[in-house]
């Protein structure tokens, strides 16, 4: 039930936001196209009342088949939000550090959070592999990757 | 210039260096992830995607098809060694595949699999040379009305991708034809959807999109599971007189059930994988040996596997209309080479098809000739501890996205529908219908704009045209054909995981 609720919610609230959306392209349709009965407002209106109809579906009518759902265990947990946390961490610091030393720093703690090597095979492993990457796409490949503030 | 030329055309490319360079790799690569447990071709394609982004459309999307096929090949041997399919298609394979491995003869399954892949993947190559130009042509003559339609047929194989529950599925690829409204306007250029927010005039890319849903959430339930490898020794694969006799009408018989249904854009490979099992087992003389380490029993299922896989290519490069999640992400990857499957893609675009179909006869080649021998290394490399693999693959993610447009903006949105999918996949939603609808959306929309604007707004124009309603029609049927076939997959597949099968 309640899954169904958040379920509806999302729906009815992506569909509202469709259709608010459509109200101002119809408006902007009417002032540069003159005499155009159908424009990028058109698709978009259907959309929303689509996603407004299923999310009332969903939260009146529907009934989802049952699944169990197991999230994983505490130490699983851990590794999930680490990994995680390590791909956004390595989202934000690229434009700062560049593609080597923030790919050395994530990857090390990648493989230190999801296959549990110790810290100094950690480091190992990762700067094995961003010297292999860096080598493949960078030199080899000539594919154009952030260079940070310290320019490498 | 004939078919024949025109193929002759292809090899000559396709047989380039570097096009041989990648389907050799790709039928490797994608054998390799297709070994690990639990992951089936959508998935390779979806982790390997990233590697093609750094090369030229034609060499890139000779990989992507060399990974699908192999992955799919891949797919077996775990449902053989294991008894854990890597997509439902493989569900029937398990039944009599681990039995006879556990009797010791993993090998000569897995030899009878590829075989019947083989002669499966090549009927469906043919018949692809034979008849996807000739519908393409006959699609020629659609105006937009039809176009929309056409676009509403290709809508019915969410009911496939959907899985158990068409309701979620419509409604995820409801989401992904929102998400593939936002950027500029295909009619007035004006920014929609954007919020002000400048890096998404460009919409969202279709690559951030696969890879977090599909590749990056993949790693993250990866996690969380205990990937099993695989300790047995293969020895012999090679099939006895007796077991080939056994084998090959199965086969003959469920290539013709995989392709016939595999021509219908709702007819997945995991429906035509039961039904040829079914079949085969009403057929046999001792229907009791089935379950028990048949050889018919994994013959047959991945025959049609096969057999469907390669006929979907039909609808997908004549008309655009994929029928698998793996096909989903495959026109995906057409897309992001700035193709577009569809009728029109024999005419702008003729030797890049010509040189692909090509690729495929060699791909199955390279698959029989180079794989079977290397069996024994595939069964080594599942012992690749997934604390390598993981951070390997997440890092060449982050690498394939960027690559596309040089936008970290895309690799924010890649990580973020990475864990919007982690959490999809525990609830069971549907994926695939997304990626669909989000491929589909520009042009469906496209064309509804141009039918409308023909007609004054009025939409009796889809009603009032023959072949427009012909269409629509059509994709009526096939959604209450696919539905009942869907729902007697799922209880099949509710029966399987209930007897022990691992999904």
């Amino acid at each position: 039930m309640t899954e169904r609720r958040i379920t509806g919610g999302i729906l009815i609230l992506l569909g509202a936001v469709a259709l608010f959306e459509a109200q101002r392209l119809t408006a902007l349709r009417e002032e540069l196209v003159a005499g155009a009965v159908v424009g990028d407002d058109t698709f978009a209106r259907i959309i929303g009342a689509a996603l407004l109809l299923m999310g009332l579906y969903a939260i009146f009518v529907a009934r989802w088949p049952a699944w169990e759902v197991k999230f994983p265990a505490r130490a699983e947990r851990r590794k999930l939000v680490m990994s995680a946390g390590a791909l956004f961490a390595y989202f934000l610091v690229n434009p700062f550090l560049g593609y080597p030393v923030s790919t050395l720093l994530v990857s090390t703690v990648l493989y230190r959070a999801m296959g549990g090597y110790r810290w100094p095979v950690a480091i190992l492993i990762g700067g094995v592999t961003t010297g292999v990457l860096f080598l493949i796409f960078r030199v080899w490949l000539v594919v154009s990757l952030p260079t940070g503030l310290i320019g490498i | 210039m004939n078919i024949v030329d025109q193929l002759a055309g292809g090899f000559a490319a396709a047989l380039t260096p570097i096009n041989l360079c990648m389907a050799l790799l790709g039928s490797l690569m994608g054998t390799l992830v297709g070994v690990l447990p639990g992951l089936g071709p959508t998935a390779a394609i979806a982790l390997l995607f990233p590697l093609t982004t750094v090369l030229p459309p034609v060499p890139a999307i000779i990989m992507l098809a060399a990974i699908y096929y192999g992955a799919m090949y891949g797919g077996s041997t775990t449902a053989i060694l294991l008894n854990i399919p890597g997509e439902v298609a493989s569900v029937p394979t398990c039944w009599d595949g681990y039995p006879l491995a556990r009797q010791g003869k993993g090998g000569v399954a897995l030899g009878v699999a590829a075989i019947g892949s083989f002669i499966a993947g090549t009927v469906g190559v043919v018949a692809l040379t034979l008849f996807a130009p000739v519908l393409a042509d006959h699609a020629l003559q659609f105006g937009p009305p039809e176009y929309f339609a056409l676009m509403v047929l290709a809508f019915t194989a969410v009911v496939s991708l959907s899985g158990a529950s068409l309701a979620r599925g419509v409604a995820m690829a409801l989401v992904g034809y929102l998400l593939a409204l936002v950027g500029l306007g295909p009619a007035t250029g004006e920014p929609r959807f954007t919020f002000g927010f400048e890096p998404l005039y460009g919409g969202v890319e279709l690559i951030a999109l696969i890879v977090g849903l599909f590749a990056i959430s993949e790693v993250f339930v990866g996690i969380e599971e205990r990937r099993a490898a695989i300790a047995e020794r293969i020895r012999n694969i090679l099939p006895s007189k007796t077991e080939l006799r056994q084998s090959l009408p199965a086969i003959a018989r469920g290539t013709g059930i995989g392709f016939l249904m595999g021509l219908l854009p709702g007819c997945a490979p995991s429906v035509t994988a039961f039904v040829a099992y079914d079949a085969e087992k009403k057929l046999a003389r001792q229907p009791e040996r089935f379950g028990q380490g048949a050889i018919e029993g994994v013959a047959a299922p991945e025959a049609a596997n096969n057999a469907t896989s390669s006929a979907g290519f039909i609808p997908l490069i004549a008309l655009g209309i994929p029928s698998s999640p793996a096909l989903a992400l495959l026109l995906g990857g057409l897309t992001v080479y700035g193709l577009n499957p569809g009728p029109l893609l024999f005419q702008t675009d003729s030797d890049f098809v010509w040189t692909v179909i090509a690729s495929l006869y060699i791909g199955n080649v390279i698959l029989l000739i180079l794989n079977l021998p290397l069996i024994g290394l595939w069964v080594r490399l599942t012992r690749i501890p997934f604390g390598i693999l993981g951070p390997l693959i997440l890092l060449l993610c982050f690498l394939g996205v960027y690559s596309m447009r040089n936008s970290l903006f895309d690799v924010g949105v890649s990580l973020l529908l990475g864990v919007v999918g982690y959490f999809l996949r525990k609830y069971h939603w549907p994926l695939a219908p997304m990626v669909l609808s989000f491929i589909l959306g520009p042009l469906l929309e496209k064309n509804l704009i141009q039918a409308l604007s023909m007609s004054g707004g009025n939409p009796s124009i889809f009603v009032k045209r023959g072949l427009t309603l012909a269409l629509l029609v059509s994709a009526a049927l096939l959604v209450v054909a696919s539905l009942l076939l869907m729902r007697k997959t799922v209880k099949r597949v509710e029966l399987a995981t209930a007897e022990g099968t691992q999904l």
